[in-house]
């Protein structure tokens, strides 16, 4: 199944740089290009920071396709609103698009956003304390990561549909419309999201395409745009692109106050759920982890810098007290159930050295060794991320030892030993 | 039958930012192994638990892991000041812990409960001056 990352062959030189950036240890280098390996990818986009070649991009559909239709409907994620700095609000930012032939479904988004959160905050309230704190499912490369490396935390994540999903169904409701739809995604994992759906069969988005490449669109044109459309609307969902803004929603629903514990960024991530899994996280009502720094703001396929995006979400005045109408619009979309995930999020387990618990011991055995007459640097020369992993594959049969330089240095010194002494005997024929 | 599995980590006195190392690998030993992702998880509880234990209260010690086909143990050795009243010591709450280790927010007293909530059989032998021996198997199948 295709994910949101891609490697341009042809533009890779095989320098192996990517390769320690990825969480997962997905990443291997053989024959000169570097391969992923797709069921341990989590689309965090680490690997097309880290590449200077530009040989691992996003993932997206082609944009030139999708403007040729007639007409392109878009849900933008909420970081797409902060892109232009002269079209500082979504209003101007749906006019902008409008005036490039894009519409967007704003008013339904803000709505689902709301029922995102209140839905949230129901759940939090309904659970019994030592079952908290639960996980935000927000960000799809965070899902992906606990599936695959903290499957012990798999029933802490909260069974939420993403509500850019629940957006799209909501504006089908409201406006009976049919159109294909196409995400607005700032990376690589919100396009995994449409490719390939965590919780649910398939996506209710069809396309998807880089924020980058709608906001370069957008300034090409230049539209010149009058601001007339601007109706009042909560900017409480914007938030959910810089960290914790999400918990911050979730909190102007909740009856009691929440404690809650927002971060971003891999390492961060993956230092929070490692204390959660060990049990440290006692007190604690909700989780929110953002693979990127910043939040969605900091993700791989955005225009903006993520500090200035930081600027001006901080710069809005929002207002977090909810009006009745609000809330009895609120309440009848969540009594709808739209916000309800389908399928319970399962771990993906490792692939076990065997599945023969006596023979995946035998090879663990043999694993240890190996690792152990390794030079335990990590340089990254064989093309795998670790020694260890370097191990993980010759005992899988997919490596050898003579892939490490060292190695591969030691067998060519005593191979040349035994050359220099072979050299130094007489045939018996000129006998001594 | 094959031979069993055994895996060793040697755990500090008192290094409190270590605590969760010996775990954190037989975690990844366990997945490499392919044991079912809720036995992993009361495994690394437990070890956890010893890991911190050997920390606090006994000068550092030794934490094994030993993957039979059918279960495994979990070990923890240290020739630490052993324990005078293991009965006493199995009760949740009590602590002999140092107001500087409750400080740090550890010395709950609920460690040895919390090792043999989630183990299927314990044992504990200690001797006072001498040392602690606890081991804790997991069987991987409830008969």
């Amino acid at each position: 199944m295709a994910g949101g990352v891609r490697v341009q062959e042809v533009r890779c030189r095989g320098c192996a740089n990517c390769i320690k950036s990825c969480p997962t240890e997905a990443m291997r280098v053989l024959t000169g290009c570097v391969h992923i390996i797709p069921d341990l990818c989590i689309d965090c986009g680490e690997c097309i920071r880290k590449c200077k070649e530009k040989a691992i991009i996003l993932n997206e559909d082609e944009w030139e396709l999708l403007r040729s239709q007639e007409k392109v409907v878009l849900i933008a994620d909420p970081c797409f609103y902060v892109q232009i700095g002269s079209y500082g609000s979504p209003f101007l930012m749906k006019e902008a698009l409008h005036a490039t032939q894009m519409e967007d479904i704003l008013d339904c988004e803000a709505l689902a956003f709301d029922v995102a959160a209140y839905a949230i905050a129901r759940h939090i309230e309904a659970e019994k304390s030592e079952r908290l704190p639960f996980i935000s499912t927000y960000c799809p490369a965070v899902i992906r990561l606990i599936q695959i490396n903290f499957p012990e935390l798999i029933s802490r994540l909260i069974p939420i549909e993403s509500p850019l999903e629940s957006s799209v169904v909501l504006w089908r409701e409201v406006t009976g419309r049919k159109d294909d739809l196409t995400l607005i995604s700032p990376c690589p994992a919100k396009t995994t999201l449409v490719r390939n759906p965590v919780g649910r069969e398939l996506s209710s988005i069809a396309y998807t395409v880089s924020v980058r490449r709608v906001v370069h669109d957008i300034l090409a044109g230049s539209p010149k745009i009058s601001g007339e459309g601007t109706h009042k609307m909560n900017d409480r969902w914007l938030k959910w692109s810089i960290t914790g803004g999400e918990s911050r929603h979730i909190s102007s629903f909740s009856r009691r106050p929440l404690r809650t514990v927002a971060v971003s960024g891999m390492r961060n991530t993956i230092d929070l759920l490692a204390e959660l899994e060990l049990g440290r996280l006692g007190g604690v009502d909700y989780v929110e982890c953002r693979a990127c720094d910043l939040g969605c703001i900091g993700g791989v396929g955005t225009h903006e810098s993520r500090f200035l995006s930081r600027l001006r979400i901080d710069a809005m005045k929002v207002d977090w007290s909810v009006t009745d109408d609000e809330k009895e619009n609120i309440e009848k979309w969540y009594k709808k159930g739209i916000w309800k995930l389908d399928q319970t999020i399962q771990p993906k387990q490792r692939l076990p050295l065997s599945n023969d618990l006596g023979e995946a011991m035998a090879k663990l055995k043999e694993m240890n060794a190996i690792y152990a007459d390794l030079p335990h640097i990590d340089c990254g020369s064989c093309g795998r991320p670790s020694c260890r992993a370097m191990a993980e594959d010759i005992v899988r049969g997919k490596g050898e030892m003579t892939d490490c330089i060292f190695k591969l240095r030691e067998r060519i010194h005593d191979l040349s030993k035994e050359i220099s002494q072979l050299s130094g005997k007489v045939p018996h024929a000129f006998g001594s | 039958m094959s031979e069993p599995y055994v895996e060793e980590y040697t755990v500090a006195g008192r290094d409190f930012s270590a605590i969760g190392e010996a775990s954190i690998q037989f975690k990844a030993t366990m997945k490499m192994l392919g044991i079912p992702s809720d036995i992993t998880r009361r495994a690394s509880i437990v070890a956890y638990e010893s890991e911190m234990n050997l920390v606090l209260h006994a000068g550092g010690g030794t934490i094994r892991l030993i993957v039979y086909t059918d279960k495994l143990e979990v070990w923890a050795i240290d020739r630490g000041p052993g324990i005078a009243d293991i009965e006493l010591a199995m009760q949740e709450g009590y602590s002999t812990a140092t107001d500087e280790i409750r400080e740090l927010g550890f010395g709950a007293g609920m460690g040895l409960p919390n090792i043999k909530r989630h183990s299927d059989d314990m044992h504990l032998d200690s001797e006072v001056g001498k040392g602690t021996v606890l081991s804790a198997t997991i069987f991987f199948k409830k008969e």
